[in-house]
């Protein structure tokens, strides 16, 4: 634990700085405690900036990075001692670095009353919006009559004195641990909820352990699937299985269907796994999203799933990295699905080299394709409408590999390979 | 005609609390002369080993010595006085006592609604402490809120109840000052006829 400590004087000597010194070396066992000078900070004005006074700001941000403060205030007029007022204006003006920071308070003074007041004044200043801190409640530590309350060693003569400092600050450590306890953690984005494991099954899941490489068979098995000559019906149509493969097989595309519990339970398997534009082994159908994603993309694959599973958008499409302009463009599309009553049943991915639809185009049309002057092309992300963080190809897999998800999931780059390719 | 020192507790370029006291100034000019007081630019209080105190601190304290009473229009920081006033009002006790017996009228402006009701507390306290030891006008707040609208270009008040508030608080801080000058002899002569 890091504690800073500050005795409010820029007197030559001072018995409140001899009471921090005394508690950094005493409670070393309990916290790393470390005194602060304030003899660097000069007046507060409002007018001034405290970019222009590095002592200040460094003492701000020796603040900001400790678990606690301790602060011993001498009494003066009846309040805290000027030098200690003023250090608390400079760090409650363009900077606020006691925000939430749990702070005890001492103090020392000549006679009875051991700076009774200033710690009330003291209290009251510390608990004021602008400052923030939290004060430690109950325990004062009242040092009074203190030019005989050190012996020549600086160490607190009286036993009994000692002995409740050291209640008090063992208090104060536990006020600091439950305090960072209580400290809010700030909401996760709703994206990282995405379960990649698979791990709520839907009405459609099968029992069937996922990872099984004959999945699909050990499911067909349990429930009695339909296949080659059984019919089908289907909006609108009959189908025979064997037709509804032929079918789905001669698309121009590479379709993958991921259900809502994010396991990928089909793909249109007419091509072999060397041959496909994202690469997948049919061994790998009835995996959990996360295995057949590699780890370090498997947050832009969340922030695509969360998109769609929330509605923020229906699709979303991205090209992949290593296109080449006029010659090969293959897209990524993502479509959320629903069922009749609007709920999000997975995602339908397609994948496809849009170029020969474009070049067949252009031929019959007898145009050419023209660069805007002067336009700002991002040859991975330009043909999508979101996808605006940098990828970069991955020779493994070819896929998309930016390896930081962008701070907002507004703005997701997923991997190139939402669907499955890990193998 | 009295003569008061009017302190305006900042060292800000622009203060509302300076200019509260400068409205009193020109507005009890027929009663009283209010001479403004800056304590800008002073040093942060620290007590030196030889006991002196800053050039600026022994002129002012002269000048309260010599004077009926002092107005203190105090900004509120952190639920508190500033500390540029509390270090000022520390110099100003520290081996020298101008304020010791003297009348002194409090009050205070801020942006927000309350009109520095906390420092104004404060500074009561730290004015009592026995280095200071002054004669507070005991009863009447003048809490001047939202101050940054509270003057004209002119730099008048524009609430016609607060300047009859401040008026009257004015004649009786007058009122006090006669009365405390008068407690202070005769404390003076008890404390002589104790000695006899």
């Amino acid at each position: 634990m890091k504690i800073v400590a500050i005795a409010g004087s820029i007197a030559e000597a001072s018995y409140n700085r001899q009471l921090v010194a005394y508690i950094a070396s005493h409670f070393a066992e309990l916290a790393d405690i470390q005194p602060l000078s304030i003899q660097d900070v000069p007046v507060f004005d409002e007018d001034l900036d405290i970019a222009d006074y590095p002592a200040v700001q460094a003492l701000a941000d020796q603040i900001e990075a400790a678990d606690g403060v301790i602060l011993a205030t001498p009494e003066h007029n009846h309040t805290l001692a000027p030098a200690m007022k003023n250090v608390i204006e400079w760090l409650s003006n363009q900077v606020h670095p006691f925000a939430n920071k749990p702070t005890l308070i001492v103090g020392a003074s000549y006679y009875t009353q051991g700076s009774s007041r200033a710690q009330l004044s003291l209290r009251q200043i510390l608990e004021a919006p602008g400052v923030g801190a939290l004060v430690m409640p109950s325990d004062e530590f009242l040092l009074a009559d203190v030019q005989t309350a050190f012996d020549a060693q600086g160490n607190l003569s009286d036993p009994g004195t000692q002995k409740f400092l050291g209640t008090v600050m063992g208090k104060f450590v536990q006020w600091v641990n439950v305090l960072a306890a209580m400290k809010p953690t700030p909401d996760a984005p709703a994206w990282q909820a995405e379960d990649l494991t698979a791990s709520h099954p839907t009405d459609t899941t099968i029992p069937v352990p996922m990872d099984a490489d004959d999945w699909v068979e050990q499911g067909a098995a349990k429930t009695h699937a339909a296949s080659g000559h059984d019919y089908v019906q289907l909006d609108r149509g009959l189908l025979t299985v064997d037709q509804l493969n032929w079918f789905l097989n001669t698309f121009p595309l590479e379709a993958t269907y991921m259900d809502e519990n994010n396991q990928f339970v089909y793909y249109n398997h007419f091509r072999d796994h060397d041959d496909m534009l994202a690469p997948r082994y049919p061994a790998q159908v009835g995996d959990a999203a996360a295995m057949c994603h590699p780890k370090r993309a498997q947050d832009h694959v969340k922030q695509v799933l969360h998109m769609l599973r929330s509605g923020k958008t229906d699709r979303f499409a991205m090209p992949v990295p290593g296109n080449q302009v006029n010659a090969k463009w293959i897209m990524h599309y993502y479509q959320a699905m629903h069922d009749g009553d609007q709920h999000y049943r997975g995602v339908n991915e397609w994948v496809l080299d849009i170029w020969p639809i474009v070049a067949d185009y252009l031929k019959q049309t007898g145009q050419q394709l023209v660069p805007v002057p002067g336009a700002k092309v991002d040859a991975v992300s330009g043909a999508s409408q979101s996808a605006t963080a940098p990828a970069k190809p991955d020779a493994d897999t070819g896929a998309s590999a930016a390896s930081e998800p962008p701070a907002a999931p507004a703005k997701p780059a997923p991997d190139a390979d939402t669907g499955a390719s890990a193998k | 005609m009295k003569h008061y020192i009017g302190i305006a507790g900042t060292n800000a370029k622009h203060s509302t609390n300076r200019q509260l006291i400068q409205y009193m100034s020109h507005h009890y000019a027929d009663s009283a002369t209010i001479t403004l007081a800056d304590i800008a630019g002073w040093p942060l209080f620290y007590k030196t080993p030889d006991h002196t105190v800053p050039a600026a601190a022994t002129t002012l304290a002269e000048q309260i010595q010599a004077a009926d009473g002092v107005i203190i229009a105090t900004p509120e920081y952190d639920h508190a006085v500033p500390a540029v006033l509390s270090s000022a009002l520390a110099w100003l006790s520290y081996y020298i006592h101008p304020f010791a017996g003297k009348p002194v009228m409090i009050l205070g402006a801020s942006y927000g609604a309350l009109g520095t009701s906390r420092a104004q507390a404060q500074l009561r306290q730290i004015l009592t402490s026995p280095e200071l030891d002054a004669r507070i006008l005991p009863s009447g707040e003048f809490l001047l809120g939202h101050s940054l609208k509270a003057f004209t270009d002119q730099g008048e008040l524009t609430d016609a109840k607060a300047v009859a508030h401040l008026d009257e608080l004015m004649a009786n801080f007058a009122i006090f000052a006669d009365i405390n000058a008068q407690l202070t002899n005769s404390l003076r002569a008890i404390h002589k006829g104790a000695q006899a």
